[in-house]
């Protein structure tokens, strides 16, 4: 390995190195410094990626290279592990979860998805993505005071786990129709198209699992609320993303096939409609936010099945503005809650007035994922419905978008309970102070939010030559 | 002042900065309020200053005939979505009349609103932002951001400091619009994707998207979805069921803003939007547009006179008199439109001050029931004039200022649609019949409980008086406005 390569790839040695340096040295440390450590790392491998200049470089090393859509993942999956980082300290300490396994842990999983982010065979992508869901497996269950959290953990581990078997198949039948593993464009021959489609076919439903699509999402809620608050955030918004990436990368190996839009259009329907309406019904703030994110990620696979780049460039940006949003949603929730976590929508009654600050960040979260300008939520709808009815899914759209003004009530009775209601009884038991490090990361957050949906300009170059 | 001076960004945005000016001096409410205060008179001051440029008369370098103030920048590249604010005759009045009406809101808001006070005017303030926004904008993506900004704030004055089912009010007025918003934005996207495939331009400017064209079959759903965002605003019957929830629980202010300026925003979408955009479809559209407004106004009216409640009373008053608004806008001529944006301003005045005028009778007596009071004449002489004043302004009585409005509408719909003026004549009938009705029973008739009543302090009949004055202007000297409106309303009818 030249130092060329180790420049091109330095955001994953250094999640690496830092996962490595935190296990060995964390028992040496304090559990303050193990998370500093952590965070600089984690945001380090973004900052990286965002000045690395020879983007598109050739690199000696066999299945990875430093990409345009490397330089626009990358960041992403740091910012989520970062603001993951800094928002589990204390919350850790709050819940009695203890160990720097935690920290290592996530660092292993931004890990692996850079590597995601910059692979270019079919191999390493497929151990990439399960390398992910495999550090989450661990995230989810290691609040081990908690049973919901060991039985969240299960429920992942098994639906993944037939996921994965699901999805290796796919890939195989589709490395047995093209012949080769590099993710160059070498396409099927018409010969083979059989064996391609149904690989592609499994790929989708793997996918579908992943993405937690309607039929395959009866885990999510469960797991969203059984799960640490800021696991919930990063599992949300990086393990979901990466799958969307995932996709992507498959699609740049064999051309999306006619086949897989009827699927897509099924799975991008039934998300759409079912997890807003059951979102409605939920008392749960997290079971709600879970549904939501069925919603969203039926958004994204009404952009995936455009087959377009402007579809796929909607992908990517709303993939990072959710991230955003989520991360703030989870940010606040897990900030607000104490030794037990604030699941009931009821235990936020009135929070908008006695927490000020963390109120306003989750009324705009709420606000962002409903789609409201001038949040960044709006503008990634607007892409998501304007690659659609460019790619001619009108229909589509127009549901989606009856689906997205439902949508609003429920985000609207999160703000609801924040603001405008009396609490009946006992008030909810005031939340303790926030700390800063909660604090920055919920600024960055929001700052995020705003600033796409004001100006989006700098993150959109990004993402054009992320696609090229 | 220098050419270059972006003076419509500073309408737009200044009263945004004042919510960080609020921010500063939070821990007094007392400074809030007067900040508060400071900053929407700055906002009427640069709003008066622009008429200056009005008065000037030349076009602006690069703006589209009958715009003397206009800006445009790059935004978002990638979109062609460009930041292009002007201001046309329309819009000044408009701009005008925001600033104007939301000094009276933080006016009648300064003992009625004890608790949360800075949050109170920080929404306020951007509630004002929003509205120029909507009122100067001319990329669609850019006035669609603000058309929807604005329901924020209006959603929290609604939900946190209103009276009765507050929360539920808030969340219908929320959602009602919102869902109609959406459907625009569809028909925004398709039009934009449509421009873009014929002349490869892909851009949301208003001047630009007018020259597309679209097939009668497609923009007739084009035209609909415009409509159907802007008459949920309007509001046109039988979509006007928000209003009256929405209005009767709102704090005063929140009312004033509600029927004074955001109706607005559906009349004047569809002046500078719907109409221009689908001159055909919109004719078409036309007797929709009579039969519904002409529904609304005797509907609205029939309704009005039923209510026990006053807030209630004068929201369906809204429903009726807005009608007038519409059935001018759909007769589309230079005479009917003149009127109808005659009608909006003077619709402001009026049931802005009927609002404020319920408002401080509740603060006084702690309710609205029309049973409650009787003979208030005697007790308290200048309120009960200036409660005389707007219900008789609102009734049409001539030297008054809806007189004016709806007098030129019906002239204008006469000579178009002969049918839905006499309709809309029995709506004036009924107006009357209801607003002298009010005004027997609250300012005459017997007292039917001792009410221990305090007339205006100064600070109420300031703001009163302000509007009276505005009222009475208006109804006997309308030339100004009328001469304001004249060169735009010839461009947008293509009648010299």
């Amino acid at each position: 390995m030249s130092v060329t390569d180790a420049l091109a790839i330095m955001p994953i040695l250094i999640a690496a190195g830092a996962a490595l340096l935190v296990l060995l040295a964390g028992p040496f440390l304090q559990a303050r410094s193990i998370s500093w450590i952590a965070v600089v790392a984690a945001a380090a491998a973004g900052v990286w990626a965002v000045v690395y200049p020879a983007v598109g470089a050739t690199v000696t090393l066999p299945g990875l290279a430093f990409t345009g859509l490397s330089q626009f993942l990358i960041p992403v999956f740091s910012a989520a592990a970062t603001l993951t980082l800094l928002l589990s300290h204390d919350y850790n300490q709050r819940r009695g979860i203890k160990g720097e396994e935690f920290q290592a842990t996530v660092l292993f999983t931004l890990f692996a998805l850079c590597v995601l982010a910059c692979a270019t065979n079919l191999l390493i992508l497929f151990l990439a993505i399960e390398s992910v869901s495999f550090a989450f497996y661990i995230l989810v269950s290691l609040d081990l005071e908690r049973e919901e959290s060991g039985e969240a953990g299960l429920k992942y581990l098994l639906m993944g786990a037939v996921a994965a078997a699901i999805v290796a198949f796919g890939i195989s039948l589709i490395f047995a129709g093209t012949g080769t593993l590099a993710l160059t464009g070498a396409f099927a021959p018409e010969a083979t198209r059989p064996i391609v489609s149904a690989g592609w076919g499994l790929v989708v439903i793997g996918i579908a699992f992943k993405l937690s699509l309607v039929p395959a999402h009866l885990w999510t809620p469960d797991v969203y609320q059984g799960a640490p608050a800021p696991v919930a955030a990063f599992l949300s918004t990086g393990s979901k993303v990466a799958a969307a990436a995932f996709f992507l990368l498959l699609l740049a190996f064999s051309r999306p096939l006619a086949e897989i839009h009827l699927p897509l259009y099924l799975l991008s329907l039934g998300s759409m409609v079912i997890g807003n309406l059951a979102a409605l019904l939920q008392k749960n703030i997290k079971r709600m936010l879970a549904y939501s994110s069925i919603a969203h990620m039926g958004y994204l696979a009404l952009a995936l099945l455009t087959g377009s780049r402007e579809g796929y460039s909607a992908v990517l940006l709303y993939g990072a503005i959710y991230t955003a949003m989520n991360l703030a949603a989870f940010g606040a929730i897990a900030s607000l809650s104490g030794a037990e976590e604030r699941g009931e929508l009821t235990a936020y009654t009135g929070l908008g007035h006695t927490a000020p600050f963390r109120g306003a960040i989750l009324a705009l979260a709420m606000l962002a994922l409903a789609g409201i300008p001038p949040t960044a939520g709006f503008l990634g709808k607007f892409y998501i419905f304007y690659a659609a009815i460019r790619g001619g899914e009108t229909t589509l759209a127009i549901i989606g978008i009856v689906t997205a003004a439902i949508s609003a009530y429920f985000y609207l009775k999160v703000v609801v309970q924040l603001y405008m209601r009396e609490p009946e009884g006992a008030a909810p038991a005031a939340p303790h102070q926030g700390t800063p490090a909660e604090s920055l990361a919920l600024t960055c957050a929001a700052v995020a939010i705003l600033f796409i949906g004001i100006y989006p300009s700098p993150i959109l170059r990004v993402l054009d030559a992320a696609l090229r | 002042m220098p050419t270059d001076f972006p003076i419509l960004t500073l309408l737009v945005f200044l009263p945004l900065a004042g919510v960080l000016a609020l921010f500063a001096v939070r821990k007094s409410d007392e400074l809030v309020r007067m900040g508060a205060l400071v900053v929407t008179l700055a906002e009427l001051a640069l709003s008066v200053w622009a008429c200056g440029a009005a008065g000037a008369g030349a076009g602006a370098a690069g703006a589209p005939a009958g715009f003397f103030l206009y800006q445009d920048a790059q935004w978002i590249e990638r979109f062609g979505i460009r930041y292009t604010l002007g201001m046309d005759g329309i819009s000044l009045v408009m701009v005008l009349l925001t600033s104007f009406i939301t000094v009276i809101a933080v006016g009648v808001s300064w003992r009625g609103i004890k608790e949360r006070v800075p949050l109170y005017y920080a929404l306020l303030l951007a509630m004002e932002s929003g509205i120029q926004g909507v009122f100067l904008g001319l990329d669609l993506f850019l006035f669609y951001l603000f058309w929807e900004a604005m329901l924020i704030p209006m959603f929290f004055l609604i939900g946190i400091w209103g009276h009765g089912r507050r929360v539920y009010s808030a969340v219908k007025f929320f959602l009602y619009t919102f869902f109609g918003s959406l459907l625009m934005l569809v028909a925004i996207i398709s039009l934009y994707l449509r421009h873009g495939a014929q002349t490869g331009t892909y851009t949301f400017s208003l001047f630009e998207l007018i020259h597309t064209t679209v097939p009668y079959g497609t923009a007739i759903w084009l035209f609909a979805a415009f409509l159907f965002a802007f008459a949920i605003k309007f509001p046109l019957f039988p979509l006007h069921t928000w209003l009256p929830d929405a209005h009767t629980d709102a704090p005063t202010a929140g009312s004033v803003i509600l029927a004074s300026l955001l109706l607005k925003t559906g009349a004047y979408g569809l002046i500078r939007f719907g109409f221009p955009l689908f001159p055909e479809a919109a004719r078409a559209c036309a007797p929709l547009i009579y039969t519904v407004s002409v529904i609304g106004i005797v509907w609205g009216a029939w309704i009005a006179f039923a209510q026990r409640d006053m807030k209630r009373l004068v929201a369906y008053s809204s429903v009726s008199h807005m009608g007038f608004v519409a059935l001018g806008i759909a007769a589309w001529s230079p005479v009917a439109l003149s009127g109808a944006v005659i009608q909006m301003v003077n619709h402001g005045v009026t049931t802005g001050a009927l609002f404020a005028l319920v408002g401080m009778l509740d603060e006084r007596t702690h309710s609205r029931e029309i049973a409650t009071y009787g003979g208030i004449w005697g007790k308290v002489p200048a309120l009960s004039f200036f409660f005389l004043l707007f219900c008789m302004a609102s009734a049409g009585v001539p030297g008054l200022n809806n007189f004016v409005g709806e007098f030129i509408v019906l002239m204008g719909t006469f000579k178009v649609a002969p049918g839905a003026a006499a309709g809309a004549f029995v709506g004036v009938v009924l107006t009357l019949i209801y607003t002298v009705r009010l005004v027997q029973e609250v300012l005459f008739g017997k007292e039917k409980k001792p009410l221990e009543l305090a007339d205006l302090s100064v600070r109420e009949g300031g703001v009163l008086a302000v509007l009276g004055v505005a009222a009475i202007y208006l109804g006997v000297h309308p030339a100004p406005v009328l001469d304001i409106i004249k060169v735009p309303i010839a461009l947008l009818t293509g009648v010299k």
